[in-house]
């Protein structure tokens, strides 16, 4: 890694004409580039910076895949898709000298002829595009595909570069499946790549109201000092859809809402919210204090396990008035399966800030409606002066999506001669009051990977940290006996009851979405 | 981009000291709406027609950018004194909320000896704690109301249409200082520059690209009948983000910079039709980048190479210069412009 390739030298002319760090110039090379991802996502925030005048000039785009075809037909395939996908829609000149920049490259993952052809494939796109020898690799290729990818990456030179260079990656998740073969992963890349240029991709990340939680924390002086154990009563957080499995039932089936969403999603805004502020906004700053958080999560004991986490999965019922089918009865799900589609946990941050203050999370597929939203509660205010024990209380809500924003419930009083109090809503909506739609999240992430800004992605220690408290739920579900009971719920319904119980015994309910 | 809904005219006319309780009924009785606002934005003008004029722009840039849009015409030779009022709501659908979300605004019209009420009519109809922008579409002039200058946060004026830089300039200055400095000036001529100066920018990201910096020789600068100033206040950009410094000429529509190695910097000025910079031109004995509008219209081509030589020109968006644009890009915006007044100091004398 070249220190200076990290951190260039400013670009006088670029004073004053953006905030953000600048992309460089650089080959973007796609494993799996026939695939979902880069058809639905990658090209399309590619596509969607290009046309904001934020893609630098000289950036190509290498997909790298098995079937064979020609630039030509590649370039076709993926406007296709950009068409359908893409936030905005596509120009035809704009597309065309997009697509200028756009090669494909057939070859095996498995094939170490393709890999030195790549390497000469690249040194001509940077002699003939100014691409100056960056290299940025984008894993969207099935994690068991990895190992091969990096071991020829390597064999062929792919993973160094002159100086004045960088070459990065990018890692898809899922980011293993438990703690081993995180690390085992890490291994294999880090013996290809250093860890500064490993970018692991968590999308939620990118998110506009994501990034918005540390502006809300540490650019708004008035909830820093409530933000604590004395004046926070719990915190919530839900990630619910509606869809079912759809066409994932292949990975789903061994991954399961638990490593799916809580292992990096659930667990990267958890961080966001409970995180000490960082003693500056460099991405070492803010991943330092991330990982302080899930390294204070309290491990549970297998019996605590039965008490602390909900695992349950749908069955038949329905959605806005549709029936669905129940999860055992979706194409490619084993008929006795018993992966979870809903986990509710109740957790505990023991560090000084988060004593006691139970965290609430639930996750899961066919619920009600999609909402990704965090809340925090706050405790009661005393009940002496209004002779009335207020039942509600005042609660936080910072929505991800959709419909991103921010809500303030507080009491006042109801016009009239009696002291009638009840709560009212303070409503932030970032689509009413900024007209301009946000980009999309891998549009900042791709943006911030060329740029060499890694703040939101996450490092090695998060990921498994993450993963060695994921671990030992997996391990209790897995057992061979003691095995915490996984129940049901309709579709469409908000889960099992027992979800409901794990507040309930605390004297408190899932906030209504 | 949200779809217009509906936008009303000049509105309901209002007596001056109803305006608020006036404002509330608007609100009751438009249920489902949503009112958002961001800024104040006081818009003033002493044209003839102005109120309309403006009243179609605001409904255009609430489109993006919620606030409580004032709008003002003076007709400062008036014989009659006398003021009349207007509320109205632009409406649009937020494609991202699916909301009707609405800008107010409230219009005056002000005649003879009442324009000198100006300061008292925006203080009392500014929204509470929201910065205030006030968009100047008149030459300065003496006096400048110390009142209402302390009171505003950013002054948004259009240098392309001054006829004496250097007056206007030292008149928004002189109102700077008593507003303790915390006045910021945006020129809108100085937004018209935003894409090509970034189109030019992107060419030296690389820090290997930065050599060229010392080679630069030449620069010609195209620019529309009337943009001699736009294309002047990029001259200016350029001499001080690289610090050259000024050299006099006798040649009309040529300047010259000295670098800080000492190497000469000819720039040329050429009018031609079309865009308000129409292309920049800059080269080094070794290689030329070129930024110029593409035949599409919005878009701006970028390449560069030898000269002569076969280019693969890029693509990059080249905005607008309806006055809708300009202060879109103006109000995404934030922080002073400090970049803005080096380059004013640098050709100051040349506007």
């Amino acid at each position: 890694m070249n220190p200076a390739a990290d951190q260039p030298e400013p670009n006088p002319l670029r004073e004053g004409l953006s905030t953000r760090s600048v992309p460089q110039p650089c080959a973007i090379v796609i494993f799996g580039a026939t695939g979902d991802l880069t058809h639905r996502k990658l090209i399309p925030a590619l596509y969607n910076l290009a046309a904001d005048g934020d893609l630098p000039p000289a950036v190509t785009i290498v997909g790298f895949a098995r079937r064979p075809k020609t630039d030509d037909e590649f370039r076709g395939e993926l406007e296709e898709s950009t068409r359908q996908f893409s936030r905005q829609a596509v120009r035809d000149e704009i597309w065309k000298n997009f697509a200028q920049s756009v090669f494909y490259h057939q070859s095996e993952f498995e094939d170490e002829a393709g890999y030195k052809s790549l390497a000469k494939r690249l040194d001509e796109i940077d002699k003939n595009h100014g691409t100056r020898g960056n290299r940025l690799f984008y894993f969207a290729a099935a994690p068991d595909q990895f190992e091969p990818i990096l071991k020829h990456l390597k064999a062929a030179g792919l993973n160094e570069t002159c100086k004045g260079s960088w070459a990065r990656v990018i890692v898809e998740k899922p980011f293993g499946s438990d703690l081993t073969s995180a690390r085992e992963l890490n291994r294999i890349i880090h013996n290809s790549f250093s860890e500064e240029q490993t970018y692991r991709i968590d999308h939620f990340l990118g998110k506009e109201t994501a990034q918005n939680i540390l502006v809300l924390r540490f650019a708004n002086a008035i909830f820093a000092p409530l933000w604590n154990t004395h004046y926070v009563d719990q915190v919530q957080i839900t990630a619910a859809e509606t869809l079912g499995v759809g066409t994932r039932a292949g990975y789903y089936e061994d991954a399961g809402a638990l490593r799916d969403m809580v292992q990096n999603h659930l667990l990267q805004l958890l961080c966001l919210v409970a995180m000490e502020p960082p003693t500056d906004l460099s991405a070492d700053s803010i991943r330092d204090e991330k990982v302080k958080v899930v390294r204070s999560l309290r491990h549970w004991s297998r019996k605590e396990i039965a008490t602390e986490v909900v695992r349950a999965q749908y069955a038949k019922g329905a959605i806005n008035g549709e029936p669905v089918v129940g999860y055992r009865q979706e194409k490619n799900v084993n008929p006795d399966s018993q992966t979870e589609t809903f986990v509710a946990l109740r957790l505990f941050i023991d560090n000084w800030r988060w004593a006691d203050v139970p965290i609430y999370m639930r996750v899961g597929k066919r619920l009600p409606k999609s909402a990704t939203e965090i809340s925090i509660h706050f405790k009661k205010a005393p009940a002496v002066l209004f002779n009335k024990d207020l039942r509600d209380l005042n609660v936080l809500v910072i929505r991800i999506q959709p419909d991103e924003g921010i809500s303030l419930r507080i009491h006042a009083k109801v016009p009239g001669t009696s002291f009638r109090i009840e709560p009212v809503k303070m409503d932030f909506h970032y689509g009413t009051s900024f007209g301009k739609a946000s980009p999309e999240a891998y549009e900042r992430l791709l943006l911030d990977a060329m740029s060499g800004d890694a703040t939101l992605f996450a490092r090695r220690d998060e990921v498994e940290q993450a993963w060695a408290f994921i671990d030992p739920i997996e391990e209790a579900w897995h057992a061979k006996k003691d095995v915490p009971e996984l129940f049901f719920y309709p579709a469409g319904s908000w889960g099992p009851e027992a979800a409901d119980d794990l507040l309930a015994r605390d004297g408190r309910a899932w906030r209504r979405l | 981009m949200p779809a217009t809904a509906e936008a009303f005219s000049l509105g309901l006319p209002v007596e001056v000291s109803k305006i608020d309780q006036e404002l509330k009924k608007l609100w009751q009785e438009s249920q489902g709406a949503t009112r958002a606002s961001l800024v104040n934005l006081a818009v003033y003008s002493e044209d003839t027609g102005s109120l309309n004029r403006n009243t179609q722009l605001m409904a255009k840039m609430t489109e993006n950018h919620a606030c409580r849009a004032i709008v003002i015409e003076a007709d400062c030779k008036g014989k009659e004194n006398r003021v009349d009022a207007w509320i109205s709501a632009h409406c649009h659908v937020s494609g991202a909320a699916s909301k009707q979300v609405c800008s107010e605004q409230i219009s005056f019209l002000l005649k003879g000896s009442c324009t000198t009420l100006l300061p008292s009519i925006v203080f009392s109809h500014l929204d509470s704690d929201l910065p205030f922008y006030l968009w100047w579409q008149e030459e300065f002039r003496e006096p400048m109301d110390p009142q209402l200058w302390t009171w505003v946060d950013r002054v948004i004026y259009d240098s392309q249409r001054w006829e004496d830089f250097r007056a206007q300039m030292g008149l928004l200055e002189s109102a700077e200082q008593e507003a303790n400095q915390r006045i910021v000036l945006c020129d809108l001529n100085w937004t018209r520059l935003d894409n090509v100066r970034f189109a030019l920018a992107q060419f030296f990201d690389h820090p290997a690209s930065h050599h060229n910096f010392a080679k630069i020789n030449k620069l010609r600068i195209d620019f529309a009948p009337g943009y001699r100033s736009t294309a002047v206040l990029f001259a200016g950009w350029l001499a001080a983000q690289l610090n050259w410094q000024g050299e006099k000429t006798d040649v009309p529509n040529k300047l010259s910079f000295v670098s800080p190695s000492g190497s000469k910097i000819d720039i040329e000025l050429r009018e031609r039709a079309g865009e308000p910079i129409g292309e920049v031109a800059m080269a080094t004995p070794d290689v030329e980048f070129l930024v110029a509008h593409a035949k599409c219209g919005d878009l701006l081509e970028i390449s560069r190479g030898k000269p002569g030589e076969k280019r693969m020109p890029q693509l990059m968006p080249a905005g607008k210069n309806d006055p809708v644009s300009l202060m879109s890009a103006e109000l995404m915006r934030g922080g002073p412009h400090h970049v803005y007044l080096h380059a004013v100091n640098r050709v100051r004398d040349l506007l």
